[in-house]
């Protein structure tokens, strides 16, 4: 039986669209759903179907033209520094080594030198790139690219880390360990993970909660709560491929 | 804020993304409009309060009466208005129609073929590096001072980039589409010149407009140096007059053709590269 | 000893390919040795032009009897110092404008017009009117030299900043940063290959207007030099000073290239 657990991301009838030219599109449409502290919540869904427009709601990167945002009971105003944020790639900046990506956030918010460095080299250990502060970007792999990405959401102390689809552009033998990887670093610091894919069964070996998100524009589709599925998840066990066969067969096919 | 979007229907949100539209591009112009303005009122100011030496500088509306004067006084400089602009274009259009069909496709063939690069690029190389001014005094020499002179060094000055864009932008075809290419048992020179010179023309483009910016530059450098007539020649008459307002005059009409022909070409661009976003 | 044939075990496409790069590496020499083999017939046909020889004895006699007191090196030396002056305000002054132009959509709406308009006039129908206000002293000839390198650098970065890639910015966001840390600490850094684009492309203009500046009115530099063999039929000296500018350029571009790729290693290319 679960006890109560905490909403600490509330989302009520989120919509967005776009203006282009003289037609309006929409994006998302009346999308709402919790949050509970501290979980692994997953966003699945076709692609281009408005994932990605909900994260930059939630981050503060647009404003949604209908509904409300409410972090731990207060509404959200622009971004706030309780949420942080993995992209998707291609957002580290070249010229700063790892130290300096990782440090970025710190630097903006004002912290001493010798502070940020001690931080950002906590995450930096906690990702696995200790040795690697003074690499570029360019040379490092596609994976610890991502890491880093992950260190430096981290060093805000977020109560809310959001990812979106931080491995769609690794290959799949990195792709399976960053997701061990993922899994690893959350149980050593928890916070809260909002993850988006289009990936099934990436949503499935990593989510507590899945929240399966129609075409565009976008809306809840169904919520499935996978708690009772072990840790760690077994790709093969028939519980697993269950699940996984169920949500292929509610999924909308992308446009 | 978001109820009210909310509660608008699509024609009205169409509305009022178009009506903040309408309100930057008013701003902008406004902008403009005063920064150009601002200029110009400083400059008459400069010249009708004689804060500047009245020898120096004249006011704006000199300038215009003399434009419309030029038309028919030859004075001071031996030649009316069209005359001089005809010479200038006329130079300058010859040394840059030869450049662009000498220099772009041998760029092509030098990008695409190794026997040509390995041979004429140590020529190149050896050439580039010579600012096409000085070549003037040694084209005095050769050709004296006509338009022969002028046309060479003005060739000079635009075959660079015509040739540099041209060799760059189809030593980029992708790899991909030559594979297509081979693929169907195309032969080299037919993927040469279906594949690899219509994925060039971006830069090649590129290239022919900075050849025309270089070579009405050059153009005026050579008339300075050599020539009896030309819109170079005529300002330096205007100087050797100290008739402020002939320099002056000059320089804008220059300046006014520079943008002229640059415009005819973008316009020419947009109808060869239509299929490319540009 | 018999030599052993490399072909020997090479099948009939590498033995192709074998005998083309050896073609690729024998005509460079051959089309230079072509190159000099012009020049000489060149100046044993036309009666002024100058021969490898007499080109040569001239740029060591400039060392023995130097023109106007300076030796050939001197005379580099006074143009280079001339774009040094104009380069230097060039990139202080270009930044500045064009991080502003570039960054404010305002600053390009006001200054956008009259820079664009100044910038098609080409740089040297600019002398007489320069010449004119100032005179032929050496501020007059640097200012030249800005003129026409300054519309190269403040494009190159305008260029730059307003396409810095919006997720840069979009990271700045999700950090909380404020406008002006977005300015300097994303988007100047964003857009170092632009600024270095533009540091070369105004090097390399600055040199060529300094000499047309130098070949109307000057008393030291080489394009003094040139103007000077030109004035005096003197054409080995003319020929001296073109080889001498030849060489100074493509070294300062050779400098900048290495620069850039010392300051940005990380440069990628921009669409």
């Amino acid at each position: 039986m679960d006890e109560k657990k905490k909403v600490i991301l509330k989302l009520t009838h989120i919509c967005q669209s776009y203006v282009i030219k003289d037609t309006v599109k929409d994006a998302v449409e009346n999308v709402s759903f919790d949050v509970y502290d501290n979980e692994f919540l997953v966003l699945l869904g076709p692609g281009h179907c408005g994932k990605t427009v909900i994260m930059n709601m939630i981050a503060g990167l647009e404003k949604p033209v209908g509904g409300k945002i409410h972090l731990n009971g207060e509404e959200i105003k622009g971004s706030d520094s309780r949420i942080g944020m993995v992209f998707q790639s291609l957002n580290l900046m070249p010229w700063r080594t790892v130290m300096g990506n990782v440090e970025f956030g710190l630097e903006v918010a004002g912290i001493s030198k010798e502070e940020r460095h001690a931080t950002a080299q906590k995450y930096i250990d906690l990702v696995g790139l200790t040795g690697f502060e003074k690499s570029y970007p360019h040379e490092l792999s596609g994976g610890m690219k991502q890491r880093v990405g992950i260190a430096r959401a981290y060093t805000n102390n977020p109560e809310i880390l959001m990812m979106d689809e931080p491995f769609g552009q690794l290959d799949a033998q990195t792709r399976y360990a960053m997701e061990e990887e993922v899994l690893r670093i959350w149980e050593k610091e928890k916070r809260t993970i909002i993850f988006v894919t289009n990936n099934i069964e990436e949503a499935v070996f990593l989510a507590d909660r899945i929240i399966l998100l129609s075409n565009c524009p976008a809306n809840v589709k169904e919520v499935y709560d996978l708690s009772d599925l072990p840790r760690p998840r077994n790709t093969t066990s028939p519980e697993f491929l269950r699940i996984r066969a169920e949500i292929s067969d509610n999924t909308d096919l992308a446009l | 804020m978001s109820e009210t979007i909310q509660k608008m229907t699509n024609e009205e949100r169409v509305a009022l993304v178009q009506k903040q539209h309408r309100r930057i591009t008013y701003r902008n112009t406004i902008l403009s409009i005063s920064g150009i303005l601002l200029f110009f009122i400083i400059w008459e100011a400069l010249a009708i309060f004689e804060i500047v030496d009245p020898k120096k500088i004249s006011d704006v509306l000199q300038i215009f009466k003399l434009f419309i004067l030029k038309f028919t006084d030859p004075n001071p400089d031996g030649a009316v208005l069209l005359v001089h602009i005809w010479s200038s274009l006329e130079v300058a259009l010859l040394g840059f129609l030869l450049a662009v069909v000498i220099g772009v496709p041998l760029g092509w063939l030098m990008g695409w073929y190794r026997g040509f690069d390995s041979f004429v690029r140590p020529l190149f190389e050896i050439i580039r590096p010579i600012p096409p001014v000085s070549w003037i005094p040694l084209t005095i020499v050769w050709m004296g001072i006509g338009l022969q002179a002028k046309a060479f060094i003005v060739f000079f000055a635009a075959f660079v980039p015509c040739l540099i864009n041209s060799y760059t932008g189809i030593r980029q075809t992708k790899e991909v589409l030559k594979n297509v290419g081979k693929t169907f048992g195309a032969s080299n020179f037919t993927i040469f010149r279906k594949v690899g010179i219509p994925s060039s023309l971006t830069m090649s483009f590129a290239g022919i407009k900075v050849a025309i910016g270089n070579a009405w530059a050059t153009l005026v450098a050579a008339e300075m140096l050599a020539a009896s007539s030309g819109l170079g020649y005529m300002i330096l008459m205007g100087r050797s007059y100290g008739r402020v307002d002939l320099v002056i005059l000059g320089i804008v009409v220059i300046g006014a053709l520079g943008v002229l022909i640059t415009a005819l070409i973008n316009r020419l661009e947009k109808v060869v590269l239509g299929w490319k976003e540009l | 000893m018999i030599k052993k044939d490399k072909t020997v075990n090479m099948s009939a496409a590498e033995i192709h390919e074998y005998r083309m790069n050896m073609l690729y590496k024998v005509l460079p020499i051959f089309s230079v040795l072509l190159l000099i083999a012009l020049w000489l017939l060149a100046s044993s046909g036309v009666s002024d032009f100058p021969s490898p020889a007499e080109v040569w004895e001239r740029t060591v006699r400039l060392f023995t009897n130097p023109i106007k007191k300076l030796n050939l090196f001197s005379h580099v030396l006074v143009s280079l110092k001339r774009i040094g002056i104009a380069l230097a305000f060039d990139w202080t002054f270009g930044i500045a404008f064009g991080v502003l132009i570039g960054w404010s959509p305002r600053a390009k709406a006001f200054f956008g017009p009259l820079f664009n308009a100044f910038r098609a006039v080409p740089p040297l129908a600019w002398i007489p009117l320069i010449t004119l206000w100032f005179g032929i002293g050496e501020f007059p000839k640097i200012l030249i030299v800005i003129f026409g390198s300054l519309a190269s650098i403040v494009v190159n970065v305008q260029a730059g900043l307003s396409t810095v890639e919006k997720m840069y910015l979009d990271v700045g966001t999700v950090f909380n940063a404020s406008p002006a840390q977005r300015l300097f600490k994303i988007a100047i850094p964003a857009s170092l290959d632009a600024i270095f684009a533009g540091v070369r492309t105004s090097t390399s203009a600055a040199w060529m207007v300094v000499l047309a500046a130098e070949m109307l009115g000057a008393n030291a530099g080489v394009g003094f030099l040139i103007s000077r063999g030109m004035d005096s039929i003197d054409m080995p000296l003319v020929l001296t000073g073109m080889i001498a500018i030849g060489i100074v350029g493509a070294i300062l571009a050779i400098i900048t290239q290495f620069a850039e790729r010392l300051i940005c290693p990380w440069t990628r290319k921009r669409k």
